[in-house]
């Protein structure tokens, strides 16, 4: 029952933060010089049209009585209508950011996967060359721009060997993953380079410490006191670690969906800003506030369980 | 004997050659690399390139151009005729043609697609009819229109885009009260004469087209067009995968090659990397106000502006910029528009004399000013960083500011702005329209430069009215001189659309107006 009020408590949490998010983004989209007709219509753009233009729109009453209308409209569930593909913002949302999602997902499960075991390897042998050399590794990729190691795993392990698709989305689950792997690898490099080097030093930490020497002592088998006593105490703070890096993935997730041709919500949310679509920018918004809040109550509850102190 | 048969092996060698080269081939489906998605493919509701130049494969117009884009031939409409004094026009429909549902297409649809592309409530593209009073059909074979004033760009206003054909009764019995929402239904699963029809679209993604099995154009083997089953466009924004994709076959065509990528693709075997002639221009716009900010401009000394264009090295410029594939402009229209006039590159370098013209300003030595690039835009940074160079040796000092493009359209509206990089591409075969943005000043102020010449601006009210082929040429003739030599620009380079194929695909082009034309499209197993 406790972890049901705490879920409660976050939920009810969510909505003056997502209200606030609402004001900003309103106001910071429409503070931006530009509007959405001569952003279209570019260098052929006539003042008549564009004053007709943003008529239609409603752009051309005060920003008070917009908002008004904005947090009407959305109060009954109406996210608008984007301005220039003319659907429904909703839909739009609805098929581009589970692909997001879904890519963002594959590369933190890379991102855990690459990032424990080397933590450990460096860890465990900590001043040696196993430890220099993952952490030499990480130090590469970590450097390396994401468009430029994308480009280099489409061309040799797409383009070249064909072992993948050449970018694209595919049709059916599982030709999504299949798609997305190469993207996730991409967009996951970055991700456990700091996860690695966080974790590696949490371990290095746990592992001097009393309550561990004791576990040896009382003579418990060397793998079960990794496991239980020392990675359960050195998950704690790269969990948290973990759980801000979410903002940093979707980020990146622009930059790779556009490499790999994805038609993601990175790449939606940019062409909308860069176009004035003031609905998709804003519903987008609020879509990607609920996801993110949603990312650190699942992570603070993993930290509870991690660490009982936490939930006291 | 041996000579006999060597005789006929090379005869049936060159016959079966020749043969095999005009031979199309049926099916298959051509996947295009676009480096981005269509939005709206309403023909009259429209505002962007990614629209226009893809809809000649859906919808169709009364009078096609040409291959070349200077000249016009049939269309829906097999002849035509202007009156003596150019105040109306007569066309003969095409019999026979069905819309992609199978339903025929009636004098009632073209007069009702006619008269919806030029209300002014519609859209940005009506002025191109703006000179019809009425169009009636006195017949179901005939078309007349009635104009309010002689119009010599009337026939090439029926070969744009939002003059195409579209089925009245289909579009009116979409749900919605008003022409924009019945509108937005029917671009879902739009119904036109065209060669294709759509049948998907995951936008962002994926756009799908199958061939109409109602098409009324018949191939070189007397079959119908096209010669593809199905079209489908692939969205693939970055530039190195769109071209990798194609290199490695995924798809059978790329557009909007880098030019850093062309002499690459040009030297590939397996690749046919053509150079499409367009009518993109390239500038740089000069506000040439005698104030900006409150202080004097010294861009508006036209000593100044002569002294900045000789000292621009428009060869290097295409060398460095656009790696030879461009050309320096010898007008301010590009040399595929209709009534262009001039065989020599505009202002050759010569810093010598771009000293000298200095000198002689109210500037002599020189001041600081700015120009607005696109941040990210390759081109853009090249030719800004290029002439921070070639203009640091008059003693301007130039800064690039670099924002998106919405930023600088509104400085740009606004007549705030210094200098910034500008492009145009024609949206009608004739010169009219890239004259009224560039140099009549009534329609943007001539750029938004606030550049203004009275005798341009009759010119061109003149030329608009005028059907003797000659005059009118005169009149532009006269136009491009003031403006080439006084104007608020200088003249950069004029660039191809640079498609790269694969070696298979045959029969594509792309008209200098832009139009992506797939009909008669074919590829080679």
């Amino acid at each position: 029952m406790q972890l049901a009020t705490f879920i409660a408590r976050r939920m009810l949490q969510l909505i003056p933060t997502l209200l606030f998010i609402l004001i900003v983004v309103f106001a910071l989209v429409r503070l931006l010089p530009g509007d959405p007709a001569s952003a279209i219509l570019g260098d052929r753009a006539i003042d008549a049209d564009v004053e007709r233009i943003n008529r239609e729109l409603g752009l051309d009453r005060s920003l008070p009585v917009q908002f008004a209308v904005f947090v009407k409209s959305v109060a009954t569930g109406d996210l608008g209508r984007s301005i220039h593909l003319k659907i429904p913002v909703a839909e739009l949302i609805a098929k581009r950011l589970p692909i997001t999602i879904m890519l963002t997902v594959m590369a933190a499960l890379i991102a855990v996967l690459f990032a424990v075991p080397l933590a450990f390897v460096a860890a465990l042998r900590r001043g040696r060359l196993a430890d220099s050399a993952v952490r030499g590794a990480f130090q590469v990729g970590l450097s390396m721009p994401v468009f430029y190691l994308g480009l280099i795993l489409l061309t040799v392990f797409g383009a070249q060997l064909r072992w993948f698709p050449v970018g694209g989305y595919g049709d059916g689950f599982l030709d999504h993953l299949y798609h997305l792997f190469l993207p996730a690898v991409t967009l996951a490099l970055s991700l456990s380079a700091i996860l690695m080097r966080n974790l590696r030093s949490a371990i290095i930490g746990v592992i001097d410490a009393e309550y561990v020497q004791f576990a040896r002592a009382k003579g418990i088998a060397p793998r079960l006191v990794l496991l239980r006593h020392v990675l359960r105490n050195a998950l704690i703070s790269t969990v948290a670690l973990f759980g801000l890096s979410i903002g940093t993935l979707l980020s990146g997730a622009v930059i790779t969906e556009t490499v790999f041709a994805i038609p993601g919500a990175g790449r939606l949310m940019v062409d909308s800003i860069y176009g004035r679509d003031y609905p998709v920018v804003q519903g987008l918004t609020i879509a990607l506030a609920v996801l993110v809040s949603f990312t650190f109550l699942l992570t603070d509850l993993v930290q509870a369980w991690l660490d009982p102190r936490v939930s006291r | 004997m041996k000579f006999l048969s060597i005789t006929a092996l090379s005869a049936a060698v060159l016959i079966g050659g020749q043969t095999a080269v005009s031979a199309q081939e049926r099916g298959g489906v051509m996947t295009y690399g676009r480096y981005t998605d269509s939005l709206f493919l309403d023909p009259v509701l429209n505002d962007a390139n990614v629209d226009i130049w893809v809809m000649n494969n859906i919808y169709e117009t009364l009078i096609n151009p040409t291959d070349d884009g200077l000249d016009l031939k049939p269309g829906l409409a097999t002849e035509w005729s202007l009156s003596e004094a150019g105040d109306a026009v007569t066309l003969k429909l095409r019999e026979g043609v069905k819309f992609s549902d199978g339903t025929a297409m009636t004098a009632e649809d073209v007069v009702w697609s006619l008269d919806r592309a030029r209300s002014p409530d519609n859209g940005i593209w009506n002025f191109l009819l703006a000179s019809v009073d009425t169009v009636a059909s006195p017949d179901p074979q005939t078309i007349e229109l009635k104009l309010k004033y002689p119009d010599p760009t009337i026939l090439s206003a029926l070969s744009v885009f939002n003059s195409a054909i579209m089925p009245k009764a289909a579009f009116e019995a979409m749900p919605g009260d008003t022409d924009k929402a019945k509108a937005e239904e029917f671009a879902k699963k739009p119904i036109g004469t065209g060669p294709f029809m759509l049948e998907s679209w995951d936008r962002g993604a994926i756009m799908k087209f199958a061939k109409n099995p109602n098409y009324w154009g018949m191939g070189a083997d007397g079959q119908p067009l096209p010669y593809l089953d199905g079209l489908t466009f692939e969205i693939i924004p970055d530039d190195a995968t769109r071209i990798l994709k194609l290199q490695s076959g995924d798809i059978d065509g790329a557009e909007f090659i880098p030019f850093a990528r062309v002499a690459e693709l040009k030297a590939d075997p397996n690749i046919n990397m053509e150079l499409f002639p367009g009518t993109r221009v390239s500038d740089i716009i000069i506000n040439v106000r005698p104030e900006l900010d409150g202080q004097p401009n010294p861009l508006s000394d036209e000593k100044v502006r002569l002294a900045m264009n000789y000292a621009t090295n428009k060869e290097a410029l295409v060398q460095v910029v656009t790696y030879g594939v461009g050309t320096p402009l010898t007008s301010f229209m590009s040399s595929t528009t209709p009534m262009h006039s001039g065989t020599e590159p505009l202002f050759p370098y010569d810093l010598e004399k771009a000293k000298a013209l200095l000198a002689e300003s109210a500037f002599p030595g020189g001041f600081k000013t700015s120009i607005l690039t696109i941040a990210g835009n390759q081109d853009d940074l090249g030719v800004a960083t290029a002439l921070h160079q070639m203009w640091g040796a008059l003693g301007i000092d130039l800064e690039i500011k670099q924002m998106d493009n919405a930023s600088r359209t509104e400085q740009y509206r606004n007549g705030t702005f210094t200098m910034r990089t500008g492009g145009w591409t024609n949206d009608i075969s004739d010169p009219s329209q890239i004259t009224s943005y560039f140099a009549y000043s009534p329609t943007i102020d001539a750029l938004h430069s606030g550049w203004k010449n009275a005798e341009v601006d009759q010119l061109f009210e003149a030329s608009q009215k005028e059907m003797n082929l000659e005059t009118r040429t005169g009149q532009f003739t006269r136009i491009q001189e003031i403006f080439n030599a006084t104007g608020p620009t200088i003249p950069t380079y004029e660039t191809p659309y640079p498609v790269a194929l694969r070696n298979a695909v045959k029969g594509f082009h792309q008209i200098p107006l832009g139009n992506n034309i797939f009909r008669e499209t074919w590829i080679a197993k």
